[in-house]
Formats: structure tokens, C-alpha cells, sequence
């Protein structure tokens, strides 16, 4: 008797205490996004919560933020530039080390994953002080290039996870039944791990698009982006505008996700 | 038969795009970095280790590396305190709700970081939610500083990363055979004794894996270590910045992007051994 | 197979959309000019007042770069052939640096109409003055009912974690300094006083702004009540609605003047020259001299009016009797205060 109710209050204070931890962490991971756009729909000029009054005059007022539109023509442009190249480069860099058990496979894997690890801010000084060196002047295409080594990895981690679960039978089959290696490639491997590469360019996709710390040293006015655009506006101004546009990319990236998520499949892609 | 030998052909035409992407604009770019950290500017000319000399031996300079590291190990602690219970609910949670978890923890890495430390300056000033609460509830008698303070910092450092400490853990977490853990409670040890002696060591590598993303992302976090730290909280990022972009004064700012790149790859190699430690394989 | 349509489709539509995100949206009537501005009052002033007149005269667009004076002189100097931006605005001090660096062209006075219309002591070979900047005490007055009148007040034990100060790498900044050295018998040639004063103040700031733009925000988050600050941001935050007002100094009101440049090897020296000009058109002169801006005028043509008048000086005349620094003494030593400066302030 006295076991079971040992045992009870055993069971009773670790779920009590995952649950309470878990219930304050999910709070704390979507409550600034839900402020962000409650405060954007504020009717005064100054940032608080709760917000005075309600209106839509912040989002009328980024229909006039040329400046902002560009900046976010310009990241976007980058963004679909560095995804499709990474898509290139991981997918082939995927299938040379995805199938192979040998030592070097791992050792180049952990190479090529590296760029995730290294500090980023370091990386974009680097690539600042390698394109001054090489006399190559800065611009979207060179941005593109600092991006692309800082995107792959994801192409390349979730390719190599999709690769991992192909059924090495399958190619087998398709070979000893004639197939040529492309045409393998092109109706059995490509179609089988093309979830693998949605997932990874999504979120190659994204890093490209909210990516700050090498943003931060290869561009400037001419080749803004919106993540810079905003961050030199909250550290200048606190306009309310940043609580628009924050709201607009919230919103926009909630649609993506749920896009990924119906076409990619992308919440199984990532665990 | 089935994995094609090393030296086959096709591999290392395969290999060749990403691998010659690598060693021109990954590989070079940091030997450029590390070039003219031991020199004196872009002319490469005076090769002496002056820079890394002046860093070391400036109390100021050393306090700044120190505090960053030490910076990210307390907001890697902090997420993991959190991250534990998170991937615990997430896996254990009926499949619908599952989606709706995964989704809440995959948001905020694709919300940009701007827009989230943006939120936290709402949240965390004088006038702030958290104070106006704090305050309506009794719990302090004034506003508690904390924009512009480390706990400020390494809250939000925690909450912008924990997606990063998370995935990992639910990904080891979804692999460890569920009868362990039955077997385990069927034999008379409670849950927290399971979890302790049988969870956890089968955890260990996901738990490695999310500290070090975790870690190496906090250190590095320059929008919100400067948004939320302001001016007297300088961590290497913006030490970097500065010097790099305020003051012009490249090698100095290529030595110090190295030394940091060193500090956090130490980090990230003592985590791993951690993760192969005896205790791990033995209970593994 | 109805699945693997689904995602060719999306597939697709990705691509199409992408390949229109590339296409260049309608031609605008000429490139866009990139110019520097300074944050708070001025890139609002900048893009409220002299963007849409300049779009109006040429029919091109602004794109600003928001950048302390100290920050563009570094920039340019990094910048090997093609300069970021094409129009640099300059305070006193870090304009001689950019003299010195050889980063921009000498002002074309003959292409500039509204140039002669200057008051002397505002013309300068290269670039015109636009404005002057007059710095004073910020203060909140719901929470600070008697009106300070010096540096001194913020030593007040009153005010203890209130205090708010900003980063020396701004002119503000660094006036503050130089000022408070001349309340206590030093000045630009001995700073020690005011660096003696911050240890003193030190444990009272509340908190320390890195550049001008995040000085506004302190005061709009309330996280600080009083600082030193200029008079034309302090007026915009209060039409912003922010429980500030603007107390002038009874030792005297420190200013110095600003003024924009043509950057050497700009991609549009002529707009860049355009752009300028209207700067100190007194169309756009008169308009900046009102709420919310109040931006003191440097053309003749445009009287001192408002504001100006009841707290800075009642006529052009006046301004010439504000008290100005020895910018040249100060540029000797900025670094070494600068470094100096965050070395004593870091927690």
C-alpha cells in the first residue's frame, strides 16, 4: 500500500515538474511574437504594451517605406539565389558522402557542416576581407556567396538524412533491371529524397533571408537588406514601423511554414 | 554491391561542386583571415603575432572574451533547463498535438531575430510587460532592471536558441526504445530514478548535440547581445564590429575573430568528449 | 501520385514567382541617391521634409543610410573606389578627419543657386552648413518637477539610476564631455575634470545609449528620466507624445554646426550636388523649422521663429555668441577618450 502511494506521488512530481518547465517554456518561445504584433497594430507613435488604441496606420505606412521595400526586394532576391545554389551543392555534395560508411565520408561531413558551427560574424569578416583582397568589389552576387556557405549545411544535413532512410535495395533493383545510373537518379533516388531537399532548401531559405552576421559586413546602403533595414531602425529610432514590417514577416514566414509543412513535410524532415 | 567504394569515379564528380565551393569561399576566406591577423593590413607584409599579443595581455580585452563565453555557457544552461521538458512533452504528446508543439518550437528559428529581440525590448523595459506585472502582483517593489543587464541578455539569448537545443532532443528522445523505460519502472525504480539511470545516458547525445548549437550560436549572437545589452555590456561580436567597422583597425579585429573561432571550437571539442564520456558508453 | 503533383506544382510556382521577384519592377525616373544621415531627428526631417521636395525637383529617389559622422569617415576611408553612399553629413569634428582622409570633393559653389543665400559664417568651400546643433539638458518632467539648469543637476542623489548618458562616439557625446571639462575649470585641453565627474556619476546612470537614435528610445521606454541631449531630438520626441522637455544650461549653450558634403568618387555627384542644394533652399529650410523638427536655418531668407526663439537664440546674429569647441584640440585626442570612455563605463 504505502508502495503504490510512494510510487504515486513519484510519478505525480515528475509530471508536475516537466509539465510546469514545458508550460513556461512554450509560453515564453510564442509570447514576444504575439506582442510584436499586437504592438503593431497601435495607434500612437511610441511602443507600449498594451498598446493606447488600435490601428492599421503602421501597415498603411510601410506602403510608403520605399526604402524598406527595396530592402526587402533586395532579400529576397539573395534568398531565392543562395537556396538554389545550396540545392545544387548540398544535393551533389549529399549523394558523393550521404551513402558512404567510409572514414573520410564522415570527416568531410563534419567539414562541410562546419559553417554552422564557426561564429558567423567571424565568417562574414572573412569573406569582407578575402573579396578586398581578390579586388572583387561588393555586391548582391558576392553576398549570394557568403550566404550559399552558410546555407548549404541545412540542404546538406537533411538530404543526407533523407538518403539515409532510402532503401539501397531500390537502386539495386533499378540497376540490375537496365536502368542507367541517371535514369536511376532521376525517377527512383530524386523523387524518394525530394522531401529531404524541400526541408533542407526551406530552411536554407530562411537562414538566407534573416541572416544578419555576415549581412553585417557584405553590403551596404546600395545593397541593403531587410534585416539590416530593420535592425539599424530599432537601434536608431524605435519606429513603429519595425512592429509592422515584424508583423508582415511573422505572418509571411506562418503561410511558408504552413506551405512546408503541407508540400515538404517538414516538422518529419527536422526530427 | 551496395556503397560504392571511395575512390569510385561518380562520387568525386559529385563531390567537386560543393568541395571546390568550400575551399573558395569557405576555405579561403578564413586563411585570409587568419593571414592578416598576423600582419599589418591587406598588404600582407610584416608577418608577427603583435595583435594577438596586445589582445592577450589587455585585462580589458581578455574580460570581454571571458564574458562571452561565459555568456553563452549560462544560456546554454538555461535552455537546456527548459529544452529537457519541451522535447519530453513534445514526444510524449498525442500525434495532433504533437504538430502544434513542433510547430510552436519551430516558429521562432524561422521569425527573424531582429523581429524576436525586438519583441523582448517591449517585454523587458521599466515599463515593460514583465515589470508591470511583477509590480500589480506585489512580487517587487520597483522596476527590476533588466534591459540592458546580462540576466536580460541570457534570457533572451534562451529563448531565441531553444528551437536550436530542442530538435536535437527530440530527435535522440524518438529513438530510445520506449521498453527500456517500461522495463525499467516494471522492475520497481521510480520516475525520476528511470530517468536518471536509464533516460538520460541514452539522451547524452542529443543533449551534446543541442549544447553545442546552442553555445556556439549564443556567443556569436550580435543583434541581441547589442539590443539587449546596450552599450556597457560589450561582448566579442560587437568588440569585433567596432573594431572592425568603427575604427577600421582590421588586423586587429581579424586576430580577435580568430581567437573566438579558437574559444568556441575549444568549447564545442570539450562538449563532444562529454558526450563520449565513460559514464555515456557505459550506461548507453 | 496525387501527392507528388502537389509538390511539382508548388515546385513550379515557386519558380515563377521567384523569376518575377527578379524582373525589375517599373522603371523609376533615375537611380536612387544614397546619402548618409544621422538618426533621430534628422533622417525623419531628411525623409519627411527633404526626400519629397528633392523627388519632386529631379524625380529621383532617396535611399539613406543612417550612420554616425565618425562612422561615415571610416566607411569612406575602407572603401577602395566606389563609396557606399554619395552625400556625407559632417559634424565639426569629424569633418576635419574627413578633410584630412582626402574622402570628399570641394562643394561646386557655382552649381549650387542657393548657396550665396547663406549667412557667411556658414559657407564653407567644402559644403554648406544646414543647421546648427544646441545641446541642453532632456529631462522628464512628470518625474523631475524642478527645472535643471546645469550639468550639476545630474549629480543630483535624487535622480540616482535615472541618469542616462550616451557613448562618446557621437558629437552629443562628445560635447557633453568637453562642456562639463569647461564647468569644472578644464576643457579641451584638460579633460580630467569631466572624466573625474563620470567615476562620480557613474553609479547614478541608469543607462548608457551607444549612439543617438537608441538615446531616444531610453527616453521613450522611460528606462532613464534626465541626460544631456540635443534640442531638436528632444522636441520630436515630445511631439511623439514621450514626457520630455528641453531645459537650456545656465553656463552657456554649447553648439556646433553641421553640414552636408559631395563624397569624392560619388556615383551621382550631380544629384549628390542637387540634393544639397535644396538642403539649404529656404523652402525646405522654413519647412524643417517647425514642429516637429525645429531645425535651426542657415539661409538668410528664413527668420528664427518658434521654438528656436524661446529657447535658443532670438535672431541670426545670436547664434554667433553660442559657445563653440576647439574641434581641432578635441580630433587629437577622440580616440584615445573614446577608448577611454567605454573602458570606464563597461559593468
Amino acid at each position: 500500500m504505502a508502495r503504490t502511494r510512494l510510487l504515486d506521488l513519484d510519478r505525480m512530481s515528475f509530471r508536475f515538474v516537466v509539465g510546469a518547465l514545458a508550460a513556461i517554456a512554450f509560453f515564453f518561445l510564442i509570447f514576444p511574437t504575439l506582442i510584436v504584433l499586437l504592438t503593431s497594430f497601435t495607434s500612437t507613435a511610441s511602443l507600449r504594451f498594451p498598446p493606447p488604441g488600435y490601428s492599421l496606420r503602421w501597415y498603411a505606412a510601410l506602403l510608403d517605406a520605399r526604402q524598406m521595400q527595396q530592402a526587402a526586394l533586395n532579400s529576397l532576391k539573395v534568398a531565392i539565389a543562395a537556396t538554389a545554389l545550396s540545392i545544387l551543392l548540398g544535393t551533389s555534395g549529399a549523394l558523393a558522402i550521404g551513402r558512404s560508411t567510409a572514414r573520410w565520408a564522415k570527416i568531410l561531413d563534419s567539414i562541410f557542416m562546419s559553417p554552422l558551427l564557426l561564429p558567423a560574424l567571424a565568417f562574414g569578416f572573412a569573406a569582407l576581407l578575402y573579396f578586398s583582397l581578390i579586388g572583387v568589389p561588393l555586391s548582391l552576387a558576392t553576398l549570394v556567396l557568403g550566404h550559399v556557405a552558410v546555407c548549404v549545411p541545412f540542404v546538406l544535413r537533411t538530404t543526407i538524412a533523407s538518403l539515409a532512410q532510402l532503401d539501397p535495395a531500390l537502386l539495386d533493383a533499378s540497376l540490375s533491371l537496365g536502368a542507367g545510373r541517371f535514369f536511376t537518379f532521376r525517377r527512383i533516388t530524386l523523387p524518394l529524397i525530394g522531401r529531404g531537399i524541400a526541408a533542407g532548401a526551406f530552411l536554407a531559405f530562411m537562414a538566407s533571408f534573416d541572416n544578419v552576421p555576415v549581412s553585417l559586413f557584405l553590403t551596404d546602403a546600395r545593397t541593403e537588406v531587410l534585416p539590416i533595414h530593420l535592425w539599424q531602425i530599432i537601434d536608431t529610432d524605435l519606429d513603429v514601423r519595425t512592429a509592422a514590417a515584424s508583423g508582415l514577416l511573422i505572418l509571411a514566414t506562418i503561410a511558408l511554414m504552413a506551405a512546408a509543412e503541407r508540400f515538404a513535410g517538414l516538422s518529419k524532415q527536422l526530427h | 554491391m551496395t556503397a560504392a567504394p571511395a575512390a569510385d569515379g561518380p562520387e568525386w564528380r559529385l563531390l567537386l561542386p560543393l568541395g571546390a565551393f568550400f575551399v573558395l569561399f569557405f576555405a579561403a576566406p578564413l586563411i585570409v583571415l587568419l593571414l592578416v591577423s598576423l600582419s599589418d593590413g591587406l598588404a600582407l607584409n610584416a608577418f608577427s603575432l603583435t595583435h594577438y599579443a596586445r589582445f592577450l595581455s589587455d585585462s580589458f580585452s581578455l574580460s570581454i572574451l571571458v564574458d562571452t563565453l561565459a555568456l553563452g555557457a549560462k544560456a546554454t544552461a538555461v535552455c537546456l533547463l527548459f529544452g529537457l521538458p519541451v522535447a519530453w512533452v513534445c514526444v510524449h504528446a498525442s500525434p495532433r498535438l504533437r504538430s502544434l508543439l513542433l510547430f510552436l518550437v519551430i516558429l521562432p528559428i524561422l521569425t527573424s531575430v531582429v523581429v524576436r529581440t525586438f519583441a523582448w525590448i517591449v517585454i523587458l523595459g521599466q515599463q515593460g510587460i514583465l515589470n508591470k506585472t511583477f509590480l500589480s502582483l506585489g512580487l517587487i517593489d520597483a522596476p527590476l532592471r533588466l534591459l540592458f543587464s546580462e540576466v536580460g541578455v541570457v534570457m533572451v539569448l534562451a529563448q531565441v536558441q531553444m528551437p536550436l537545443m530542442v530538435l536535437p532532443l527530440i530527435t535522440t528522445l524518438q529513438r530510445i526504445d520506449p521498453n527500456l523505460a517500461d522495463a525499467s519502472r516494471a522492475l520497481g525504480a521510480g520516475h525520476w530514478r528511470t530517468f536518471r539511470r536509464v533516460i538520460l545516458p541514452l539522451w547524452l547525445p542529443g543533449l551534446v548535440a543541442g549544447c553545442i548549437l546552442v553555445f556556439a550560436a549564443c556567443t556569436t549572437a550580435f543583434v541581441t547581445q547589442t539590443l539587449i545589452g546596450g552599450a556597457r555590456l560589450v561582448y566579442m561580436p560587437l568588440y569585433i564590429y567596432q573594431q572592425a567597422a568603427g575604427a577600421n583597425n582590421w588586423p586587429f579585429a581579424a586576430a580577435m575573430s580568430v581567437l573566438l573561432m579558437i574559444s568556441v571550437l575549444l568549447v564545442v571539442y570539450l562538449l563532444n568528449l562529454c558526450g563520449r564520456s565513460r559514464w555515456a558508453t557505459r550506461h548507453g | 501520385m496525387s501527392r507528388r503533383v502537389g509538390r511539382r506544382d508548388f515546385l513550379r510556382a515557386g519558380v515563377a514567382a521567384g523569376a518575377l521577384a527578379l524582373l525589375p519592377r517599373g522603371a523609376p525616373a533615375a537611380e536612387p541617391l544614397v546619402v548618409a544621415t544621422f538618426p533621430g531627428t534628422w533622417n525623419e526631417a531628411h525623409r519627411d521634409v527633404l526626400a519629397p521636395y528633392f523627388r519632386k525637383k529631379t524625380g529621383a529617389d532617396v535611399i539613406q543610410t543612417i550612420m554616425l559622422a565618425t562612422d561615415q569617415v571610416a566607411k569612406l576611408e575602407a572603401a577602395h573606389g566606389k563609396p557606399p553612399f554619395d552625400v556625407a553629413i559632417m559634424d565639426e569634428g569629424p569633418l576635419l578627419d574627413a578633410v584630412k582622409a582626402g574622402v570628399l570633393e570641394k562643394y561646386p559653389v557655382e552649381k549650387s543657386p542657393n548657396y550665396k543665400d547663406l549667412v557667411p559664417a556658414f559657407q564653407d568651400p567644402w559644403g554648406p552648413k544646414i543647421s546648427l546643433q544646441v545641446i541642453g539638458i532632456g529631462f522628464n518632467p512628470k518625474k523631475i518637477k524642478e527645472r535643471p539648469k546645469s550639468w550639476n543637476d545630474l549629480f543630483n542623489p535624487a535622480y540616482k539610476g535615472r541618469v542616462g548618458l550616451t557613448a562618446l562616439n557621437s558629437t552629443l557625446g562628445m560635447a557633453f564631455m568637453v562642456d562639463l571639462a569647461k564647468t569644472r575649470g578644464g576643457g579641451e585641453s584638460d579633460i580630467e575634470p569631466a572624466f573625474k565627474a563620470l567615476k562620480e556619476l557613474l553609479p547614478s546612470v541608469g543607462a548608457i545609449s551607444a549612439n543617438l537614435g537608441a538615446h531616444a528610445a531610453l527616453f521613450q521606454q522611460e528606462q532613464i528620466d534626465i541626460a544631456p541631449y540635443n534640442f531638436n531630438f528632444v522636441q520630436t520626441l515630445k511631439e511623439k507624445g514621450v514626457d520630455i522637455d528641453f531645459a537650456t544650461l545656465d553656463t552657456g549653450i554649447p553648439a556646433w554646426r553641421t553640414s552636408l558634403h559631395v563624397v569624392k568618387n560619388a556615383v551621382q555627384p550631380d544629384l549628390a550636388v542637387q540634393y544639397i542644394d535644396a538642403h539649404i533652399s529656404p523652402e525646405v529650410q522654413e519647412d524643417m523649422e517647425r514642429s516637429p523638427y525645429w531645425v535651426i536655418p542657415t539661409n538668410r531668407k528664413v527668420p528664427l521663429k518658434g521654438e528656436i526663439v524661446k529657447q535658443v537664440a532670438k535672431s541670426q546674429d545670436d547664434l554667433a555668441k553660442l559657445k563653440y569647441q576647439d574641434w581641432v584640440k578635441i580630433n587629437q585626442h577622440r580616440s584615445e577618450w573614446i577608448e577611454r570612455f567605454n573602458r570606464d563605463i563597461k559593468l
